[in-house]
């Protein structure tokens, strides 16, 4: 296979410590932002879509998250702006400030008497869940990045584990799994590429596995979630609890499907453009507004956006000038293949319901924010490969 | 090499990515590509729900608007049968409703399950429509509906329609030509929902109700809703929505004052026939039971043998039963039915009520108390008028007269001499009973005053049946039966063919369930008879000539309905003209305004069929053979009679119409009845009017009442006394609210000024 596509010299290395003469704002990469902001508005075409019949004001939530995205893009900017090393030096209190959040978080739900999973700051909320995707995913990077052996090395990957492990399960205990999973992707893809051995694969599956074992045993898994998991196994109960869950599952699935090849056209989709056959789905099913309307062509055209994504995250963790670059390329690859394909599968049914976001598309402050920023994060390392 | 493992693991990464790209791209495929139809009908069903709209049932009129059938709006309390599905939540709704609907707990369940806590094995079908709520309760109060939505909450599912409740308002008068209603049947139950009808529907079960259950009932319409996931309307599908259909309205050509004349007539007969006095008084008294001559008048000439071989004496006076009786008057200018009575009748409101099974049971009984059939004299459920199964009597002799000048037997002018019986001339005469052989040869004609069969001297046609001689059709009886055997093998019997020019032994095809097709016996008919078992054990299985003798004076084995009747003495009334009998006069379309309440504007109506126009479905040859029976029939009512031997004989109607200048002709009949009993005897008499300005016929015909000039033929003239003299007849008025208390059928309903039926005639049976 030729690697041109990769412009890496031979025997240079992965950490192609090589100088290159080329200003870090030179080197941007443009085709990754393009699919990015594409995506985005797609997002707010398909919001627009899916809440206009549901307001009395049709904008609402496409105002909001164009608002969302303006602060994201800022966001991105900001993070593009120093190098991933700087971000680096601060992994450590940026991750100390996480843990904090989380507890204060877990906290002010247990005093409120409810689960709480954001600060409310007025119009904007805090999810320190979000927070963590950006912080946890600098700290194990940043920690892994410094040895340079071509093994994980067991303690390495204990403490690696350890600083996954701990926001984890606090994010568990929000209570949150879906978050939770995108940690542990993360952390997984992290490891697999620096080098873990196949047990130690297996032993974080198994430890992330206990520990959720271990929160439904404790009740610190709420009843939705469960009742989620439970309509996913029973699509044809007849139970009263199970109703509403099975009801928007399958409202998805069927919008998805009569969208048939070509789609209904835009705002055409009965079950999308009705008054509530879907709860909440600009945030949570998106990707069957896509279906509905624009049918299979449309979809392919998503997905390929999102593999057009991936590609170039990829092409980038190759082209890093150290490890730290490829481990957080990596990361955010992981974490966005997981959810993009979590999302997409719970709503063609193979995977049970989750709050977890179609990356750019779904409608919410904190995951756009979060997304954006990692996606500096990822232009960072491209911008700055030659350095 | 450290960079070659890396990427190795970097292409697990993508690998991994491109398998989970893969998998959603396969999934995809599958439901957008391959499945996407089949959700679409999916999504198609589950996302409307369709509201059915009953259309509004054709009403009923009479001839002259009066609105006999009607539809009221009513407020049903129906309950969606997803709610009720689950016998606990059902039993715990149900006790809710039990008080405010007032109707036991068990009732409610029964309309869910028509087996609840029924005997088993129970096999009753669902009554209900599953596509329908299902109905609790019919015509609730407004206070009721309020009670109910104000407690919705209280009450899941439960929600209140709108439906139509038949209304009959002049009810119980016409009630077996108009009918009623009730719920589909099992046995027709596909036949209706093949005709898009719905389960829960109440369809007609009698009289027009039934017959023109098409006309009446109109087409279901639909709304088509589209419905969110609490199953609550989002919108209307407008484009997907068809209105129901109102039935056609249909006018009888029954009027509905000569109906009500013509019940009350007959009933205040038949109960002054009962009510006899025991002894002889003002030439009117309950059959008598004379002494035997021959035993030295130590006995009574009728009594009954008891099971154990003794006899037991009927008493001197034994009262008439008369327990039914039908009277049908017919226009003769075009067919239609202006009154058509049957008694015993019945309120047809009671079939709307609501009542119990047991209530239905006690007002319309179909068993005596001990469990064995009722006597058929009582029921009350048949309209006798195209449902009876009757002897003629001498009401028939006309016909057989047609019948012979038609065939050749005799002339109009040929005399035959009436000596008082009639001796069968082709039996050899040692075969006869009289001298000790098998056949009955010698048949008399009824008694006159001196206890002998009367002599009525040389007749022809005309003057035959102005006294109603039986010998003279005794003959004619015995001339078609060798003229019969004559034909070659396989012919039609020859008084049969002649009858059936009348009407008789066919359905008339009048717009009524149930028809009997009456009956002409021949050799078949009276084989099957034989081997039903119905005739006496020891019958020939074919025609003899005693049968057709009997025949020909309208007893034994021939028999027809009021109607049938009627239809004949029509056709002699045209000139020969048969016409098809109808009841209704004209069908309008949908909605016909009202001019007052209970009056329909016929006016502002649209005909879109009408029946005014006569349909002849015969015409009779005449040669002469008309206008002597013409002759004859005025004769019988205005006489002269006949004198011979044994004095003078009045024609038999002749009394009846002394004090009326009514101009008509007519027939008296008498039908024998069980054991030649007299006071079994059926009284029938059929008149028609003798000038253009009386163009109908009316037919009386009183069970076990006596002879036909005593009881039908006092009806009859009441029925001519009133069209010459509308005013004896009492006013319609809509009818006040059913007593649901009552235990009658229908409340007594007699003549207020009976002076019609009191033409005191002397006695003479035939």
């Amino acid at each position: 296979m030729t690697m041109t596509f990769l412009q890496r010299k031979p025997d240079s290395g992965l950490g192609n410590i090589r100088s290159s003469p080329s200003a870090p704002s030179r080197n941007i990469d443009w085709v990754l932002l393009l699919a990015q902001s594409v995506l985005s508005v797609i997002g707010l075409a398909v919001i627009y879509s899916a809440s206009h019949t549901k307001f009395t004001d049709p904008f609402l939530f496409v105002t909001r998250q164009e608002v969302f995205l303006i602060g994201a893009f800022i966001t991105m900017i900001i993070v593009m702006s120093f190098d991933y090393d700087w971000w680096k030096d601060r992994s450590r209190f940026l991750y100390g400030v996480t843990i904090m959040l989380l507890v204060l978080v877990i906290l002010i739900g247990a005093v409120s008497g409810g689960a709480a999973l954001s600060f409310d700051l007025g119009p904007l909320k805090l999810q320190p869940a979000e927070f963590a995707k950006f912080t946890v995913l600098l700290i194990v990077a940043a920690y892994l990045g410094d040895d340079r052996s071509d093994e994980l090395p067991y303690h390495r990957f204990i403490i690696g584990l350890v600083l996954v492990g701990v926001p984890a399960a606090l994010i568990i205990i929000q209570p949150d799994l879906g978050s939770a999973s995108v940690l542990i992707t993360m952390a997984m893809g992290i490891m697999l590429v620096a080098g873990a051995k196949a047990r130690y694969m297996f032993m974080i599956t198994a430890v992330s596995l206990a520990t959720v074992g271990a929160a439904v045993v404790a009740g610190f898994v709420n009843d939705y979630q469960l009742l989620r998991f439970r309509a996913f196994l029973h699509q044809d109960s007849r139970e009263k609890d199970l109703q509403d869950v099975i009801y928007q599952g399958r409202n998805a699935i069927r919008a998805l499907a009569t969208g048939g090849i070509d789609g209904k056209g835009w705002l055409q989709g009965p079950i999308t453009n009705a008054k509530n056959d879907i709860p909440v789905q600009w945030a949570d099913f998106p990707f069957s507004a896509v279906g509905e309307q624009f049918g299979l062509i449309g979809c392919a055209v998503v997905i390929g956006l999102y593999a057009l994504l991936l590609l170039r995250i990829w092409r980038i963790a190759h082209l890093s000038r150290d490890l730290l670059g490829t481990y957080i390329c990596v990361g955010v690859f992981a974490m966005l293949l997981w959810q993009i394909f979590q999302n997409i599968a719970m709503t063609v049914g193979i995977m049970p319901i989750t709050g977890l976001p179609l990356p750019f598309i779904s409608y919410g402050g904190s995951g756009i924010v979060t997304f954006f920023a990692l996606m500096g994060l990822v232009q960072n390392v491209h911008m700055r490969r030659y350095r | 090499m450290a960079v070659d493992k890396r990427s190795a693991r970097l292409g697990v990464l993508a690998t991994v990515s491109l398998i989970l790209i893969g998998l959603l791209g396969a999934r995809l495929w599958f439901l957008q590509g391959v499945q996407s139809e089949a959700y679409q009908a999916k999504v198609t069903a589950s996302k409307t729900a369709v509201v059915y709209t009953p259309p509004e049932r054709g009403r009923i009129f009479d001839a002259k608007g009066r609105v006999l059938a009607d539809n009221k709006r009513i407020l049903t309390v129906t309950v969606d049968w997803a709610v009720v599905k689950k016998p606990k939540n059902r039993q715990e709704l149900f006790e809710r409703l039990s008080g405010p609907l007032d109707t036991p707990v068990d009732d409610l369940m029964r309309r869910y399950d028509p087996c609840h806590l029924m005997p088993k094995p129970c096999r009753e079908a669902q009554l209900y429509d599953r596509l329908l709520p299902l109905p609790l309760k019919e015509d609730v109060d407004e206070d009721t509906v309020a009670f109910i939505k104000e407690r919705s909450e209280d009450y899941p599912g439960v929600d209140v329609v709108v439906q139509y409740k038949r209304v009959y308002l002049y009810a119980p008068l016409a009630s077996h030509v108009i009918g009623y209603m009730g719920s589909i049947t099992k046995e027709n139950l596909d036949t209706y929902l093949a005709q898009g009808y719905k389960r829960n529907e109440r369809v007609g079960q009698f009289g027009v109700e039934l017959s023109l259950e098409r006309e009446l009932h109109g087409r279901w319409g639909k709304r088509v809703y589209e419905v969110d996931a609490s199953g609550s309307i989002v919108r209307e599908l407008t484009d997907q929505r068809v209105e129901p259909v109102a039935g056609f309205d249909v006018q009888l050509s029954i009027d509905l004052d000569y109906q009500q004349f013509a019940e009350q007539a007959l009933e205040t007969e038949l109960r002054s026939r009962r009510d006899l006095p025991f002894d002889e008084r003002a030439g009117d008294r309950a059959p008598r039971n004379p002494r035997d001559p021959i035993t030295n008048f130590t006995t009574r000439v009728f009594f009954k043998t008891l099971p154990d071989g003794t006899k037991q004496d009927y008493p001197e006076y034994v009262n008439h039963k008369a327990p039914a009786g039908s009277v049908v008057m017919l226009d003769n200018r075009n067919g239609q039915v202006v009154a058509m009575a049957s008694y015993p009748t019945f309120d047809n409101r009671w079939m709307e009520a609501g009542i119990t099974g047991t209530k239905y049971k006690e007002l319309f009984p179909s068993k005596n108390p001990d469990g064995t059939k009722i006597d058929p004299d009582q029921s009350i459920l048949v309209n006798r008028a195209v449902q009876g199964n009757y002897n003629l009597g001498s009401t028939i002799k006309p016909f057989v007269a047609w019948s012979a000048m038609h065939s050749g037997l005799i002339t109009p002018n040929d005399v035959y001499l009436d000596q008082g019986t009639y001796t069968l001339s082709q039996i050899p005469p040692e075969d006869c009973q009289n001298n000790g052989g098998n056949f009955k040869c010698v048949f008399k004609n009824a008694t006159c005053g001196n206890g002998r069969p009367c002599q009525y001297g040389p007749v022809n046609v005309e003057s035959a049946l102005a006294v109603s001689s039986d010998a003279f059709f005794y003959r004619l009886g015995e001339l078609f039966y060798y003229a019969s055997r004559k034909q070659p093998e396989g012919d039609p019997n020859l008084l049969k063919v002649n009858l059936q020019r009348f009407g008789f032994g066919n359905k008339t095809g009048v717009q009524l369930p149930y028809e009997w097709s009456g009956r002409i016996p021949d050799d078949a008919t009276k084989k099957a008879l034989v081997e039903a078992g119905v005739l006496a054990p020891g019958e020939e299985p074919r025609l003899l000539v005693g049968d057709e003798v009997q025949v020909a004076i309208g007893q034994g084995l021939m028999a027809a309905t009021p109607l049938q009747i009627a239809v004949a003495y029509s056709t002699l009334a045209t000139g020969g003209f048969r016409q098809q009998p109808t009841v209704v006069k004209a069908i309008y379309s949908p909605l016909t305004p009202d001019l007052s309440p209970g009056v329909a504007d016929l006016e502002s109506g649209t005909i879109v069929k009408s029946y005014d126009k006569p349909t002849i479905v015969d015409q009779l040859e005449d040669n002469g053979s008309l206008g002597a029976i013409g002759s004859g029939l005025h004769r019988v009512i205005r006489g002269p009679g006949t004198v011979y031997k044994d004095g003078p004989h009045r024609p038999t109607g002749f009394t009846l119409f002394k004090d009326s200048d009514v101009d008509v002709s007519g027939k008296t009949g008498t039908a024998q009845g069980a054991g030649n009993l007299p006071w079994n005897d059926s009284s029938a008499f059929g008149a028609y009017g003798s000038t253009d300005a009386l163009p109908y016929t009316v037919v009386a015909y009183l069970e076990k009442s006596g002879y036909g000039a005593k009881a039908a033929g006092p009806v009859t003239k009441c029925m001519f006394t009133a069209l010459s003299d509308p005013t004896v007849m009492a006013p319609v008025l809509i009818s006040d609210t059913l007593d649901l208390g009552s235990t009658l059928p229908a409340p007594s309903n007699p003549l207020a000024k009976a002076a019609c039926l009191t033409g005191i005639p002397d006695g003479q049976k035939g």
